[in-house]
């Protein structure tokens, strides 16, 4: 098998190939290594390579897997960590210069999750510092970009779980969500990625943006492969305040039920044409997604958009309040540290009132109960994941997130689950994703759902063309 | 709390919360504080007298 073919296995396969003997940890670490150090030039998805570790523990697995101790299906499996999980002897910098040199004395429970399941670890991964603002043009370490074209941006905050996983240098990535910043760098990378239910996936270690609205879930290149990492970081911690004590199910065992019966909900009305609306490709390929999933036998039934369109406000302040309070001390002592994205973002937080958030938080409330009042209608919901395709970098505009609806919000503040994953490409060929999302700790559905179109088209399928 | 401002009043919010801002700063500043504190007083429209917020503290959780 070429090198390349190796590296864009999904992990379902890798971890078969393991099994078969077709190769070993040692040969997939190795392709990843290669292939990262030859192209990551060109898109800066790294931070930090740890190839000794990943070696090391490549090693180990393929002593386990000759001695017949195969621990599950991410044993041996190379992986990468957004750069705010707290890694254990690893530099781990949320992308900024005021935790340039911070090395942890701890991992973060979903990276133990992850070490005991026996993965490779590659090293840690770029983002918005922060996982605030926009793409990081002035931090210590460089701005990452899409791998469809360097030239445009690979969205955030997780940019460079997307980026990586896109350019085939890793086989499954951790990312985190407080607005979007795992199902943006899917949809605008071309991959798979899921934000789980609130208290779902312990955010012990994972270095807060929002502690309300901050989730912990995993992305990968196929739906299956999601499953297969929900599968290893889900479950109750006690290290985790918002942890949910809640029974963790199979999320591989329904995912081939399809959707026959489904009702999709699309909450159209209200929402997909606010402001700017959305881009007239991702609408157009929006809508031959809902006619695959009706093709397949699920029902689609119109929504009421407006309280899906109200989330971001609230969204937003909750999540400025809790970020400036968050960074507060830090800011006060270092503001230079901070690069001018975030410090702009951040500052905006500085001037809400207590009674503002409170207000924002009473509003949570209200919203939340009339967006999950649609579950008496309909079993998911199906919205684009990003309104307009990835902007390139020099057009780039801090206000332009305002001016179209955002898709992602809602779904932070109410805590449901929502995946992304691809749904076509625009005439530029760059990606754009479909966002399913379900009843409270139903990521199954989600999944399931996902699944579903995934396997009735071939966009999964598309790889870009990185050249040496 | 008014969701308009001027620099001025920025200025002076800015000083009481210890912030140490340039004039520059200051005005590239307003636009969003602005725009944050609309997004803020939009939401008032939607709740009610009794809607309390969401993750109230719970004496039981330890």
């Amino acid at each position: 098998m070429q090198t390349t073919d190796l590296c864009y296995l999904t992990i379902a396969e890798a971890a078969a190939g393991l099994r078969r003997k077709d190769f070993s940890p040692v040969d997939l670490a190795e392709a990843c290594l290669e292939r990262s150090a030859a192209l990551d030039g060109q898109l800066h998805s790294f931070i930090t390579v740890t190839a000794e570790r990943a070696r090391a523990d490549a090693r180990r697995a393929e002593a386990e897997f000759a001695a017949g101790n195969i621990r599950g299906p991410l044993h041996g499996i190379p992986i990468a960590i957004k750069d705010l999980y707290l890694t254990q002897g690893i530099r781990t910098t949320c992308h900024s210069a005021v935790l340039e040199n911070w090395i942890p004395d701890r991992d973060a429970t979903a990276v133990e999750k992850l070490v005991a399941a026996g993965t490779v670890l590659l090293g840690k991964l770029g983002m918005h510092e922060f996982a605030f603002g926009g793409p990081s043009l002035d931090a210590p370490f460089p701005a990452v970009r899409n791998p469809w074209n360097p030239a445009h941006i690979p969205g955030g905050s997780s940019s460079g779980s997307g980026a990586a996983l896109a350019a085939g240098f890793c086989y499954g990535a951790l990312g985190s969500d407080t607005g979007g910043s795992i199902r943006t760098p899917a949809a605008h990378c071309g991959i798979v990625g899921l934000k789980p239910t609130y208290g779902r996936v312990s955010r012990f270690g994972v270095v807060p943006l929002s502690w309300s609205l901050d989730h912990a879930g995993p992305m990968a290149r196929s739906v299956e492969d999601c499953a297969i990492l929900l599968q290893a970081i889900a479950g109750h911690d006690a290290r985790d305040a918002a942890s949910a004590d809640a029974p963790v199910p199979d999320f591989q065992a329904g995912l081939r039920a399809g959707v026959k019966d489904l009702r999709i909900g699309v909450p159209r009305a209200g929402w997909f044409d606010e402001k700017l609306g959305v881009d007239s490709e991702t609408g157009k390929l929006f809508d031959q997604a809902l006619e695959v999933l009706k093709s397949l036998g699920a029902a689609i039934v119109d929504l009421d958009g407006k309280p899906f369109a109200r989330a971001r406000l609230a969204n937003q302040t909750i999540l400025l309040s809790e970020a400036y309070a968050y960074h507060e001390k830090s800011y006060q002592n270092t503001p230079t540290k901070f690069g001018s994205s975030v410090r702009r973002r951040m500052l905006e937080g500085a001037f809400l009132s207590a009674a503002d958030y409170l207000t924002a938080q009473r509003a949570r409330s209200v919203l939340n109960e009339r967006i999950r009042a649609n579950f008496d209608r309909v079993d998911v919901f199906a919205v684009p994941t990003v309104a307009r395709p990835p902007d390139a970098f020099d057009a780039l505009d801090p206000n332009e997130q305002n001016l179209r609806p955002s898709f992602t919000h809602p779904f932070n503040l109410t805590g449901l689950p929502a995946i992304s994953l691809p749904c076509g490409f625009t005439s530029e060929n760059l990606p754009v994703g479909l966002q399913i999302a379900a009843r409270p700790f139903d990521e199954s559905t989600a999944l399931r759902t996902a699944y579903a179109y995934e396997q009735a088209t071939e966009w999964h399928g598309h790889r870009p063309a990185l050249g040496a | 709390m008014s969701d308009q401002m001027t620099l001025e009043e920025l200025r002076t919010l800015a000083q009481r919360a210890g912030l140490r801002l340039s004039e520059n700063e200051l005005e590239r500043l307003l636009p969003g504080v602005i725009r944050a504190r609309q997004q803020a007083a939009a939401l008032r429209e939607l709740i009610g007298a009794d809607d309390e917020p969401a993750g109230v503290f719970s004496a039981a959780r330890k």
